[in-house]
């Protein structure tokens, strides 16, 4: 039983497989020959190849998002063990606050605030 | 039995065309796709008909020839009310000038899915822009990122950002004169550095097109198309089509629709400024109440050159300016960027 099981499966699969072949095959002559490969700009040929390198604009925004989280990770088991652990538990995070804003203070600098 | 019954789902569907739109044929293409039968493509990618309409410059036969030839196949061009190119000489179908166009692109699409009908043979030569194949270390026809012709095409170059001075790569490249959300006839050529645009210089105006094509309504409708709204720019369409020119139109709805659908909202205030003729939100605001009146569309301020009005603008923002601008200023502002320009007279 299983291995006509087996069969079956290669049997579908390679159905599948010729069915896809098939349809490469179609799908390149629909697009085939070096004027189908020019972007479309409205009848203009480029000059150069679009593979660039750009500004993501909302670089700063992310570090910022990260800033905000990592500060959240650590506030959670730091709550847990807080009134057990006291003032030095108070201590460790001011400075890892103190560490993280110099971030948000960066982040400020490079406009990441500013909604455009 | 199955690629058959596919093929009769396909030939049932509305033709895809794609434009080529050429002078003095704007509002009739404009008309012609608001026929159910039409799917008015946004590419040439997605079309399997060639529409060719109106007059074209001797300069833009290359670029008709090029945007054949990105349809998929299979392919087909009809020519309506257009004179015969030299240059461009695809097996088409010359329609009559008051011929059902709908009907014709139609049945030549049905033929096209039913293979009744062959489709046409590329215009262009099938060879890349430069030779490349067999060169460099991997084949791939450059040395390095920079170097060489990759694929036939030279790789993008460093230049300075006009937004914060990062020096990251532009892409110089010309637009038009078929690009759909450009005014017909239009070609522009831009350096854009991600979506911003960094340099202009106006290749070719705008084609000349009659009076009705200038109509508030149609123009408000062509401001609607970047906004992402095609239903309420149909609506406006058809509102203008039956419209003899000086009457006025029922807009109140129109008007209602726009407020309710956010566009106004969308358009971000002082965009596209031009003294003395508003902005952006201010011109579709002026072009509703002056179709309301039965006006011809406002007087749009001061002459201006079009790169003041685009560079530094994104991608998105820029087709918002194009589309509000009224075609006969924006000829004017379109000389003004080109040195070599005739002068209005001479045109």
């Amino acid at each position: 039983m299983s291995a006509f099981l087996i069969i079956a499966c290669v049997a579908v699969a390679a159905a599948l497989l010729a069915f896809a072949v098939e349809r490469a095959a179609l799908v390149r002559h629909a697009v085939s020959g070096a004027p189908q490969q020019v972007p479309h700009l409205g009848g203009g040929a480029p000059q150069t190849h679009a593979w660039q390198r750009y500004h993501a604009r909302y670089y700063p925004m992310t570090l910022l998002f990260i800033a905000f989280e990592m500060e959240m990770m650590f506030m959670y088991p730091w709550a847990v063990v807080y009134v057990a652990e006291g003032i030095k538990a108070m201590a460790e995070m001011g400075m890892f606050l103190a560490i993280l804003s110099i971030g948000i203070v960066y982040g400020w600098r490079e406009g990441a605030f500013r909604w455009q | 039995m199955a690629v058959s019954r596919l093929s009769s789902l396909a030939a049932a569907a509305p033709a895809p065309v794609y434009a080529a739109i050429g002078e003095g044929a704007a509002a009739a293409i404009e008309d012609l796709f608001l026929d159910a039968r039409l799917d008015r493509a946004a590419s040439p990618r997605h079309a399997a008909l060639l529409l060719v309409c109106g007059r074209f410059r001797d300069d833009d036969i290359a670029d008709l020839c090029r945007l054949h030839d990105q349809l998929p196949h299979p392919r087909a061009t009809l020519r309506w009310r257009a004179e015969a190119l030299p240059g461009f000489t695809p097996d088409g179908v010359d329609l009559a000038p008051d011929a059902d166009v709908a009907a014709a692109l139609h049945a030549v699409y049905r033929a096209l899915v039913a293979g009744a009908r062959a489709s046409e043979p590329a215009l262009l030569p099938d060879e890349p822009p430069n030779p490349w194949r067999g060169r460099g270390d991997h084949g791939q026809g450059g040395e390095g990122m920079m170097g060489g012709v990759p694929y036939g095409r030279p790789m993008a170059m460093t230049d300075d950002d006009l937004r914060d001075g990062l020096a990251l790569d532009a892409y110089a490249a010309p637009f038009g004169p078929f690009l759909s959300a450009f005014p017909p006839g239009l070609r522009l050529d831009l350096t854009l550095q991600g979506d911003v645009i960094q340099k202009l210089a106006v290749a070719r105006p705008p084609f000349d097109q009659p009076l009705e094509a200038a109509h508030p309504l149609r123009l408000a409708a062509r401001m609607l198309l970047p906004l992402g709204l095609p239903g309420l720019a149909e609506r406006m369409l058809r509102r203008a089509a039956g419209l003899a020119p000086g009457t006025p139109a029922a807009v109140a709805d129109l008007a209602r629709a726009l407020r309710w659908r956010g566009a106004r909202a969308a358009l971000p205030p002082g965009l596209g400024r031009i003294p003395g003729g508003g902005d952006v939100r201010t011109r579709l605001d002026g072009l509703l109440a002056a179709a309301g009146r039965g006006e011809a569309a406002p007087a749009p301020g001061a002459p201006m050159a079009l790169s003041e009005l685009l560079v530094g603008r994104e991608w998105a923002e820029a087709m918002l300016v194009l589309a509000s601008l009224e075609p006969g200023w924006l000829r004017r502002a379109c000389r003004a960027d080109m040195p070599h320009a005739p002068s209005e007279d001479a045109a």
